[in-house]
């Protein structure tokens, strides 16, 4: 009941905010439900996998279980950096009701996501989520804001418009196998017929391409790059670290349907996909000078790490899993971190920033640690995961695959420390005054980094096992 | 249902060739009441919730609601009439009347049995990639929202030929009212698109002012 409490939770407060009295106490109404949300869903995560229940809608499985520990911790972080940012920015104040409501809107979709056992609820509450999000993206005055608003929500109305055609075709391939149609994920899984025809190929491919989409893969990722770093920093976070794994938890499920039966389906595809993608990213990286740009392109970068790592399935799942949880952290203390940047510099030209440590000493170390991460450097889970992600490319005997990995990693690594590095140790160019910065506003950062330290270190037995599942779920035979 | 689905493929192509922006959102509220009515001689229970939510779905979101909710903001606009859904050129009329063929070929694939279910995969399969060159060939806003709810229409049009999944109503009462709150965001950009004038310091590292 707890997990359904983080979807009705967030929706009623939401709802609650239209009372005047409320919307005053906005700002701390978001903070308490992430809390809540927070607490409930470690309860959630170390509660047993339940069968589904709600006549069968919704289903708390490893991957719900494991995903919900990771999101609601991250929008905690985020509604804490809010919270920060109005205490010392009071103009702020004014458009707090609106975003609190459409931010624990976004909340309560992406938990959904987590728990629908339905392909019609787990398509409704992803469009919700891209619904509340984009409104979100517009900063008032900001005509770019307006347009990066208008292409997220163009791309993602395509997107989610491809994977509902997609789900369509499933079902009529469940129908052209003479089996009753269902969207009930439990029921598909037992549904042998799935994909064995051209209806099911065909479903799968626009579904893989629709939610690549939502995941920034190329070929239609023009849309995350210009939403990242028009949205306000918070709203970045959001859309980086908690609607990314949602749209890539969908994906899962759905490989998940055809993995038992047919284990290297769309591998060459999703090795395609995730290659050019880190093609696309690596030579982003190097023209860039923008700093939240530069982490967009990482994501895409980062998203073709998971494609590939998908594609492979097997001995790749595990370190696949490692690396998506820990980059939903490192995303989130990079987007965090750059509006904090972003909000004393008054700019995001990297040119334009030098000596971080000296000028904001919190800031320059999470945007160090964050880039190091980002980098896949030991010891954060990032780094084994993508070990783990190159080992199964070389066990599995995709040699190429694994060159090309290794050169675009390199050349990654090099670009985004020629850009960043000046950035945190370079001497400051101007002489600034800051307010001090608290610890408090450090915390939820501080959190990120500890629980990224920890899968690279030590993965407690009970995240162990939780990661082991959801591996065996992806992998297949 | 054949006479239906070769209008409705009518109503896909002629608003390609007529260039103005009033064809356009004929087309998709004509689409709408076609759709309609392939509903209304699909459904083998008309009478229940379900059927007549998919008869207002059809019949007055998609026929009405939709169109008007844009060509409110055109008209107040006093937007001239001419609009080029996809260049005016032979090539992109050869490759519209290419993907037609190409979609009848591909629903052959499909659906084995010829006869009204593969007219209407060839026609929903029409829809979804007339929809795309609308997008793949415009910038702007409007004609971007035209292909998109081309795409909408042929989605829905391809669910509607498949066998009733016996969903609670709940679920296409959510679906119906995601799609209007779309519309509703579409028309939300369309009124704000027009003071969208993209400054240099807006897309590079300019000075901004306090954000969350």
């Amino acid at each position: 009941m707890s997990s359904l409490a983080l979807v009705l939770g967030p929706a009623m407060v939401s709802l609650g905010l239209g009372i005047r009295g409320v919307r005053a106490r906005a700002t701390l109404i978001l903070v308490g439900t992430a809390l809540v949300a927070s607490v409930l869903a470690y309860v959630s995560a170390l509660s047993p996998t339940t069968a589904p229940f709600l006549a069968g809608y919704v289903r708390v499985d490893a991957t719900s279980r494991l995903f919900l520990a990771v999101i609601n911790p991250i929008f905690f972080g985020i509604s804490v950096y809010v919270w920060n940012r109005v205490a010392t920015t009071p103009v702020l104040a004014a458009g707090m009701p609106g975003f609190v409501a459409l931010a624990l809107t976004f909340l309560a979709a992406s938990n959904a996501v987590l728990i629908a056992n339905h392909l019609f609820i787990l398509w409704l509450a992803l469009e919700t989520t891209t619904l509340a999000a984009a409104p979100l993206i517009v900063r008032p005055g900001v005509p770019a804001s307006q347009l990066a608003s208008w292409r997220y929500l163009l791309f993602s109305s395509i997107a989610l418009g491809l994977v509902m055609l997609g789900i369509v075709c499933l079902a009529r391939s469940v129908e052209a196998g003479g089996s009753t149609p269902t969207f009930f994920l439990d029921q598909l899984e037992s549904v042998s017929v799935v994909c064995t025809n051209n209806w099911g190929k065909l479903g799968l491919a626009l579904i893989i391409l629709g939610l690549g989409t939502k995941l920034g893969l190329a070929p239609m990722y023009s849309w995350l790059p210009e939403a990242y770093d028009q949205a306000p920093p918070a709203v970045t976070a959001l859309l980086g670290a908690i609607q990314f794994n949602v749209a890539l938890v969908v994906l899962l499920r759905v490989v998940h349907l055809f993995r038992p039966a047919h284990p290297t389906l769309v591998t060459f595809e999703l090795l395609a996909m995730g290659l050019v993608s880190m093609v696309v990213s690596t030579v982003s990286i190097i023209a860039t000078r923008n700093m939240k740009r530069l982490i967009a392109y990482a994501s895409i970068n980062h998203a073709g790490v998971i494609a590939i790592g998908l594609g492979i399935g097997k001995t790749a799942s595990y370190g696949l899993l490692l690396y998506v949880v820990s980059n939903a952290f490192i995303k989130a203390i990079l987007f965090l971190t750059a509006g904090k940047i972003k909000a004393h510099y008054l700019t995001k030209d990297t040119r334009q920033i030098a000596g971080l440590l000296k000028d904001l000493p919190y800031s320059g170390l999470f945007l160090m640690v964050g880039t190091f991460a980002l980098l896949g450097l030991p010891p954060f889970g990032s780094f084994f995961g993508e070990l783990l992600v190159l080992s199964a490319l070389v066990g599995s005997g995709h040699l190429f695959v694994f060159a090309a990995f290794c050169v675009l990693i390199t050349m990654t690594f090099v670009a985004t420390g020629r850009t960043i590095f000046p950035m945190i140790w370079g001497e400051p160019r101007h002489s600034h005054t800051w307010p001090r910065q608290t610890f408090l506003s450090a915390l939820p950062k501080l959190f990120f980094l500890f629980a990224l330290v920890v899968l690279g270190i030590y993965i407690p037995p009970v995240v162990n096992r939780l990661v082991q599942q959801v591996a065996a779920s992806v992998e297949g035979p | 249902m054949s006479p239906l689905l070769v209008a409705l493929l009518g109503v896909l192509l002629v608003p390609l060739f007529v260039a103005t922006w009033r064809t356009s959102l004929i087309g998709l509220g004509f689409q709408g009441v076609l759709m309609a009515l392939i509903a209304r001689q699909l459904e083998s229970t008309p009478h229940t919730v379900g059927g007549w939510l998919a008869l207002v779905e059809f019949g007055v979101v998609r026929a009405f609601v939709a169109p008007l909710a844009l060509y409110s903001v055109l008209r107040a606009r006093k937007t001239p009439g001419r609009n080029d859904v996809i260049p005016p050129n032979l090539l992109s009329w050869t490759l519209a009347l290419g993907m037609v063929l190409m979609s009848f070929s591909f629903a052959e694939l499909l659906v084995v049995d010829s006869g009204g279910q593969q007219t209407l995969v060839a026609v929903a399969a029409t829809g979804v990639l007339l929809g795309f060159l609308v997008l793949a060939t415009q910038s702007d806003p409007f004609s971007q929202m035209v292909g998109a709810l081309r795409i909408e229409n042929a989605i829905a049009l391809l669910e509607l030929g498949g066998k009733p999944h016996g969903g609670p109503v709940a679920i296409q009462f959510a679906l119906l009212v995601v799609f209007v709150t779309t519309i509703a965001f579409f028309r939300w950009h369309l009124v704000n698109a027009v003071s969208v004038r993209v400054t240099e310091a807006d897309q590079g590292g300019g000075v901004e002012g306090p954000t969350l």
